[in-house]
């Protein structure tokens, strides 16, 4: 449970709200590089913590990020004309560069200077990895670049994907750190889908419903242990990474890919569902990249033409009631991402907290919110930066892994949740 | 149907009834902790100090007695039995042995446990591992946090 404010503090990422303020602490993925694909190609409309923006890349491969709207009469520049280093208003010929900086307003007299005193607000946009990050917080204290592993492998190795999920960001990224969920709603994919199948830490998941858990707070965030029986009296851990403030790894299975999410609020009403694969050590094969693009794994299908998945609220999220009835699915909608979204979704656009009834298996939950709180409130208090900035709180692993029964999984799993170039994921 | 204006149409009753929680001190720095929580206020929570077994030395001992925090004597069993679900509070480094015994008496009455290290900000990775050790094997979730307000907010988020 979490009183209103609390929640209105947590879900309210918009400009001037003090979680808007935590989220613009960070670089966070604003496009997929595939979206800009070449100079001068069209221009990308966008919406980031509530704030409606247009994405350009220009004659000299520069990307821009700014407000979406010409400052001349608010025209959308989503139908500019992307020429010349600079995106061009239809309506009247108003010129921006990359930084927001009018360029040139044709009905006035070049020499008056009219066009220096117009800019759009703009934020820094850089490629990492295959995706566009943006950081839309003071330029004064713009952190360094991002570093998480699955943008710096090879890109032969590594697989983003993203989609619109119709809620707010937080219950979707709780879901993302509640590891008790997967016996149950995933229980029917674990030994059939692509990605996850053949694994020996599968057999254990299913072989006990009932995890142990512990968590324990990280530098960057939460570390948070699963914990299953395994053999001899040994236990097999799944250890999630949870960094602040929204990206989570899931623990690998067997030698598939390592996977994890980013949800980034598009308004308090919406979220991108980021979606990386990436395996450290190999690239994915051609079959594995497949099933990713077919909404495998943790991917999910999108609509042609854009993010907003084939399943999706408005057909009910093509439930099959006859696969649930025969155990094929345990909830009747198909794929791992969408049995965690349709659900999601499901709570309404903004869960009320002060209704649910959390019991001790959900502390990862409490402990994120504890964390969150804290860390808003020290940077709104004292400017304090919070958790997951620091580029070594980005240098992290999920893991999966069977340890003696006495052995803490802080230590016993201590540098496989360290990430590593050219070490090998550990993963059972 | 999970739009913001089919919101309104939820119902406004009330879902769940309290939980009885007693919340156990399991050393004397986790003590003096629970004596000033206590002072907050709560639904249903009992406040405990560390147990003592009816045979102390005996680690199979399955019942024995605790204070409340205002001096009174009463059974393990009896508070177990009682509760809802049961939150253990260790220090880090601290001895946590009577969490075997409030542990037995939970398992022999079903009630759910959940164990919280707290005071690690300058406690060594051993001193976590000793507490940890006597907490796991009866804890269903084990919670290592350097904040003691995590406790509070636990609690809060837990209804207790």
């Amino acid at each position: 449970m979490l009183r209103k404010e609390q929640n209105d503090l947590l879900t309210q990422t918009g400009p001037g709200t003090s979680g808007g303020r935590l989220f613009r602490s960070y670089w966070i993925p604003a496009l997929l590089a595939g979206e800009l694909p070449e100079n001068d190609c069209p221009p990308v409309r966008v919406k980031l913590l509530s704030e409606r923006l247009i994405a350009f890349r220009d004659t000299n491969g520069r990307y821009g990020l700014m407000d979406e709207f010409c400052a001349h009469r608010g025209v959308s520049l989503w139908f500019a004309r992307n020429e010349e280093c600079g995106l061009r208003c239809p309506y009247h010929g108003w010129k921006y560069d990359v930084t927001g900086q009018c360029l040139d307003v044709p009905s006035e007299p070049e020499a008056s200077g009219f066009a220096n005193k117009i800019k759009l607000k703009s934020y820094p946009m850089i490629e990492r990895g295959g995706v566009l990050w943006t950081y839309m917080g003071d330029p004064e204290a713009q952190p360094p670049l991002p570093e998480w592993e699955f943008i710096t492998v090879p890109p032969a190795q590594t697989y983003t994907s993203k989609r619109i999920q119709e809620s707010n960001w937080l219950q979707a990224m709780e879901g993302g750190i509640d590891s008790s969920h997967v016996s149950f709603l995933h229980r029917g994919d674990l030994n059939s889908d692509p990605l996850f199948k053949g694994a020996k830490g599968n057999q254990y998941n299913l072989n006990d419903s009932r995890p142990v858990f512990e968590v324990v707070e990280s530098p960057g965030g939460l570390y948070i242990g699963a914990r299953r029986n395994a053999e001899e009296g040994k236990y097999y851990w799944r250890i999630t990474q949870w960094v602040m403030p929204s990206f989570t790894m899931i623990a690998p299975r067997g030698n598939h890919s390592v996977h994890g999410h980013f949800w980034i609020p598009i308004d308090d009403e919406t979220c991108w569902a980021w979606s990386f694969d990436y395996h450290p050590i190999r690239d994915l094969t051609a079959a594995e990249v497949s099933a990713m693009r077919d909404g495998k794994g943790i991917h999910v299908r999108t609509e042609p033409g854009g993010y907003r998945p084939v399943a999706n609220k408005d057909n009910d999220y093509l439930i099959d009631r006859a696969a649930q009835k025969a155990g094929r699915t345990f909830s009747g909608v198909e794929g791992i991402g969408m049995q965690d979204a349709s659900l999601q979704e499901s709570m309404g656009p903004v869960v009320d907290r002060t209704k649910e009834n959390l019991v001790s298996t959900d502390n990862g939950i409490i402990m994120a919110r504890h964390r969150l709180l804290r860390a808003v409130k020290a940077l709104v208090d004292k400017g304090a930066t919070p958790p997951g900035v620091a580029i070594e709180h980005q240098k992290v692993r999920s893991a999966a892994i069977v340890l003696p029964p006495d052995e803490p999984f802080k230590e016993g799993a201590r540098e496989a949740m360290i990430a590593r170039p050219s070490v090998a994921p550990a993963s059972v | 149907m999970s739009t913001a204006a089919e919101l309104r149409f939820r119902l406004q009753a009330p879902n769940s009834k309290g939980r009885s929680t007693a919340v156990i001190a399991l050393d004397a720095a986790s003590e003096s902790f629970i004596r000033r929580l206590s002072e907050d206020q709560w639904n249903h929570a009992t406040f405990l100090k560390a147990p003592i077994a009816d045979t102390p030395g005996d680690p199979q001992s399955d019942d024995g007695w605790m204070t409340t925090i205002d001096d009174r004597q009463t059974r393990v069993r009896d508070e177990v039995g009682a509760a809802d679900q049961v939150i253990m509070v260790a220090s880090a480094g601290g001895h946590a042995e009577a969490a075997g015994l409030v542990g037995r008496a939970c398992s022999f009455k079903r009630v759910t446990t959940t164990a919280l290290i707290v005071g690690t900000a300058g406690a060594s990775d051993a001193d976590v591992s000793k507490t940890l050790a006597q907490l796991r094997p009866w804890s269903l979730m084990v919670v290592i946090s350097d904040s003691e307000d995590y406790v509070t907010d636990m609690m809060t988020a837990l209804r207790v």
